[in-house]
């Protein structure tokens, strides 16, 4: 009934000549291939990373936090900076996923699943460091409120750090099951086209049965809209309450009403940053450039100029207000901020956040994939140095300056936030093996709309004047091509 | 395709009596309360007018906005009634001129019975420290100079969208070139929106009120309120030129759309509120509090909740199921809602600092705000009527004929 038309202004989401055979034949046939050399190479160096991270964390169980370069005054340190910048790295999937769904954006059916893949991992990481920061991380189960009967004392449901336990498990369950449930047509493919035994078996098991009736695809979709539904407050909710762990507190520096808007913003931009670091590599290695076109990297770089943008609006009005405040401890915090010993990393916050991400708004720079994917690592040690300025510089000259203090890293922290990195690249090798990176049946979904050569057999109706345009809509008749009229 | 808008005549008498409604309140206004010798009285004669030309400005801006946004993003859905948003956006000038005499006229000649400007107490600050340290910002020739010349940014932005739009009808079948033009202007605008009403301009005009009291989110709340009024606005006027056999292209699909702008935006509105007074009430620092004290707890509490009920518990309840969304009794009447809503908001911003326990919704506050709808009714459908109504050779109008929301 609804004709598939699409304006010749968009470029193409899937480039050359692809059917929908091709399409399967595109992304999965690495899957069905030995890997390369370079995703051995890649793999054992990150199994490594992961295991030097254990052998950190291991060491600062045994030895205790006293292992740390942590203090009396600055008491988070390395370990809560990574916490945050982990999160909100995960945010990039959940809005790709949620958001752009619901604004019914075609180009994040190229981006999402590795997005999501990615949430879902950088949250695994950045659950690893609030856990080990316990220092006796035998008593850990004491934020869950089960039970509840060891007296007031804790969990205390009056602290934001409790907050984001729930926040953050909600989060990471409802992420796996976006991610998963879309998993499943894509895993139903591959067991169908499986030469071998064990495949068909492994597949078959994790699609679940699918069958791709038209009853399990309006299930799904169905689904989908159900998890969008629930995963775009998500979206806003878990780094607006790793906001208030901060901002509830009345220390200058953090006690800011703009932090939840600004923090969500924050997340966004390094999130896109991340998946932009992953994809241009992927894609490039995986031959997925007609899926991942430059279109999508333009995108997604225009994300990062605006969510670059609210984060320096945020920054310049935070700054303004301390000094409007005229409270004088606003006006130091910000004091020591820009001019303290710790002013280099103010201004590495400020260069790589506000003013390099304003290059994108030059045509060329968006579309340039080297600049791309120096950006997108630039703009996550900008967003990196955010999180250290907001923990380490708010709180190292507090009220007493007695107890005013320096903070540099110890080698264990080091080494567990490399750990982390990875943990990441562990699973994002794992899963660019064995699962498809791209969304296969989304991808199918738009092609009729999108794919370069369909867009072309359009023409003739761009060319259209717009009353016949509207009386071939409301006559369902199609001038030049009949298979275009239904769906 | 041509689409002619001509404006009824019920709909003129409308305007024009709403207008001298609004004449007669502002003639009342200087007659019983500006010429009055009561203090309270006289800055009730400017705080009406200064909240209804700032609010009215801010909502229309909104168009300009939501075009300059839609633009960046290819966005095909608004194009079936962008004619709606340019016709808007085009009058910004005549709110924008009323706003700046308003404000111009309040810091330059609102004095009390002691020589003081209680709406804007930085202008005469005495020996308030705290004032006299924010000098530097709040004094009368950086609120000259900004206001001027950010109203004048946004009066000219909403002409020029227009103007780029009547000018693609005029252009060579599919022509990009004024498409990318306006792309690239809408990225301008989108940098000077975010230096005026995402920032600086709440600050001066409404925040600077209270001249002690402080919120780094406040600028982004005022916006997050008018933008839900601003698509409501929008909303409004598609629903009645549909009425008149206009708007054949707009579908039941387009207004789900809004409607979903309505209900996401008025849970986004929700979300600063809470994060702007959840943080203030959590840490309980007096200088942030006394915001909140005085609109909680006291005369102001009224309309604090209702605030709340209107503009959150409402749409969330009857925005929320699809079918609400496309039925345009629902949408129309959540539409005014919000509208309503949010002027309460702006309202209770604006008020409590300058008139304590004096504040008054009566004749005067209901006949300004007549009047400005007047004037808008007026401005706006003389505009509409002006072209057609669907705007010809636009690149993405054959999108948004097959759009689906």
């Amino acid at each position: 009934m609804h004709l598939k038309y699409e304006s010749f202004v968009r470029e193409p989401l899937v480039d050359n000549n692809k059917d929908y055979h091709q399409v399967s034949e595109d992304i999965v046939s690495p899957i069905e291939r030995k890997p390369g050399r370079m995703w051995y190479v890649g793999f054992i160096f990150s199994v490594i990373l992961l295991g030097f991270g254990i052998f950190s964390v291991t060491w600062s169980v045994y030895w205790g936090l006293g292992t740390w370069g942590v203090n009396r005054t600055i008491g988070w340190g390395w370990d809560i900076t990574n916490f945050v910048w982990w999160i909100g790295i995960g945010h990039a999937g959940t809005l790709i996923s949620a958001i752009l769904l619901l604004f019914r954006q075609g180009w994040r059916t190229g981006v999402n699943r590795a997005a999501e893949a990615m949430t879902i991992f950088a949250v695994m990481c950045a659950g690893q460091f609030p856990i080990w920061h316990m220092g006796r991380v035998w008593d850990g189960f004491w934020v869950l409120p089960l039970p509840n009967s060891r007296g007031p004392l804790w969990p205390n449901f009056d602290s934001p750090l409790l907050w984001d336990v729930f926040a953050i498990s909600t989060y990471f369950t409802v992420s796996l099951l976006f991610w998963y449930s879309g998993l499943v047509p894509d895993f139903a493919l591959i067991r169908d086209r499986a030469k071998t035994k064990f495949r068909k078996m492994a597949y078959g098991i994790a699609s679940f049965g699918w069958t791709g009736t038209a009853k399990n695809w309006q299930r799904m979709e169905a689904l989908a809209l159900v998890l969008a539904g629930l995963s775009t407050p998500l979206v806003l909710s878990v780094h607006t309450i790793v906001s208030f762990d901060f901002a509830t507190s009345v220390i200058p520096g953090w006690h800011t009403t703009i932090f939840p808007p600004y923090f969500v913003a924050g997340a966004v931009f390094s999130g896109f940053a991340m998946v932009n670091t992953l994809l241009v590599i992927t894609r490039k290695i995986l031959h997925l450039e007609e899926y991942i076109t430059i279109g999508h990297l333009e995108a997604m770089n225009k994300i990062i100029v605006l969510t670059g943008s609210i984060v320096g609006v945020a920054y310049l009005t935070e700054l303004f207000i301390a000094w409007y405040s005229q409270s004088w401890g606003e006006m130091d915090a910000f004091k020591w901020r820009i001019m303290g010993p710790y002013w280099w990393s103010y201004w590495a916050m400020m260069t790589c956040n506000v003013v390099s991400p304003q290059l994108f708004w030059v045509k060329k720079l968006r579309r340039n994939i080297p600049f791309t994917f120096v950006m997108s690592i630039v703009v996550n040690i900008g967003m990196w140095f955010e999180r250290f300025v907001i923990i380490v510089t708010s709180t190292y000259r507090d009220w007493i300056p007695g107890s005013w203090a320096y903070y540099s890293p110890e080698w264990p922290e080091v080494g567990f936030y490399l750990g982390t990195f990875g943990l990441f690249f562990t699973c994002y090798f794992l899963f660019a093996k064995y699962c498809p990176v791209v969304a296969v049946a989304e991808i199918k979904f738009v092609l009729k709309t999108s794919g370069e050569n369909y867009k072309k057999k359009m023409e003739r109706i761009d060319a259209m004047s717009t009353e016949d345009f509207v009386e071939t809509v409301h006559t369902h008749h199609e001038p030049h091509h009949e298979e275009a009229a239904h769906h | 395709m041509n689409d002619r808008f001509e404006i009824p005549a019920r709909l003129r008498n409308t305007s024009l009596i709403l207008i001298v409604v609004g004449i007669a309140a502002l003639i009342g206004g200087i007659v019983c309360l500006l010429m009055s010798h009561d203090d309270v009285a006289r800055a009730r004669f400017w705080l009406v007018l200064l909240h209804d030309s700032v609010f009215f400005t801010l909502i229309t801006t909104v168009s300009i906005f939501i075009m300059a946004a839609t633009s960046l993003a290819h966005g095909a859905w608004i194009v079936a009634y962008r004619r709606v948003t340019e016709a808007i956006g085009a009058n910004v000038w005549l709110f924008g001129t009323i706003a700046t005499v308003v404000m111009l006229l309040i810091v330059y000649t609102f004095r009390d019975a002691h020589g003081h400007n209680t709406i804007y107490e930085w202008v005469t600050p005495g020996n308030d420290k705290i004032i006299l340290g924010k000098k530097a910002f709040l004094n009368p020739t950086m609120f000259t100079i900004f206001t001027i010349v950010a109203l004048g940014l946004w009066a000219w932005f909403g002409r020029k969208f227009r103007a780029l739009s009547l000018a693609q009808e005029k252009a060579p079948q599919n022509d990009p070139k004024i498409y990318w033009k306006v792309f690239r202007l809408a990225g301008i605008f989108l940098f000077v929106y975010a230096l005026s009403q995402m920032s600086t301009g709440p600050w001066l005009w409404i925040m600077s009120i209270q001249p002690h009291w402080y919120s780094t989110l406040f600028s982004w709340y005022t916006f997050a309120s008018a933008f839900v009024s601003g698509m409501s606005l929008i909303l409004l006027w598609v629903v009645y030129l549909k009425n008149q056999g206009n708007l054949q292209l707009v579908t039941t699909e387009h207004m789900h759309d809004l409607g979903k702008f309505m209900f996401a935006f008025s849970i986004f509105w929700t979300y600063l509120w809470f994060a702007q007074y959840m943080l203030i009430w959590y840490a309980n620092i007096p200088d942030e509090t006394i915001y909140f004290k005085l609109r909680q707890q006291g005369p102001y509490s009224v309309i604090f909740y209702a605030n709340f009920i209107i503009n959150f518990v409402m749409p969330i309840i009857i925005l929320m199921a699809r079918p609400s969304k496309r039925n345009y009794f629902t949408i129309t009447f959540m539409a005014m809602i919000i509208i309503f809503g949010h002027w309460l908001d702006y309202y209770q911003m604006i008020m409590p600092g300058p008139l304590g326990a004096n504040w008054h919704i009566n004749w005067y506050e209901i006949g300004i705000f007549m009047g400005f709808v007047g004037v808008l009714i007026f401005a706006v459908s003389r505009t509409l009527a002006k072209s057609s109504l669907v705007p010809n050779n636009q690149l993405l109008l054959k999108e948004t004929i097959v759009h689906l929301s």
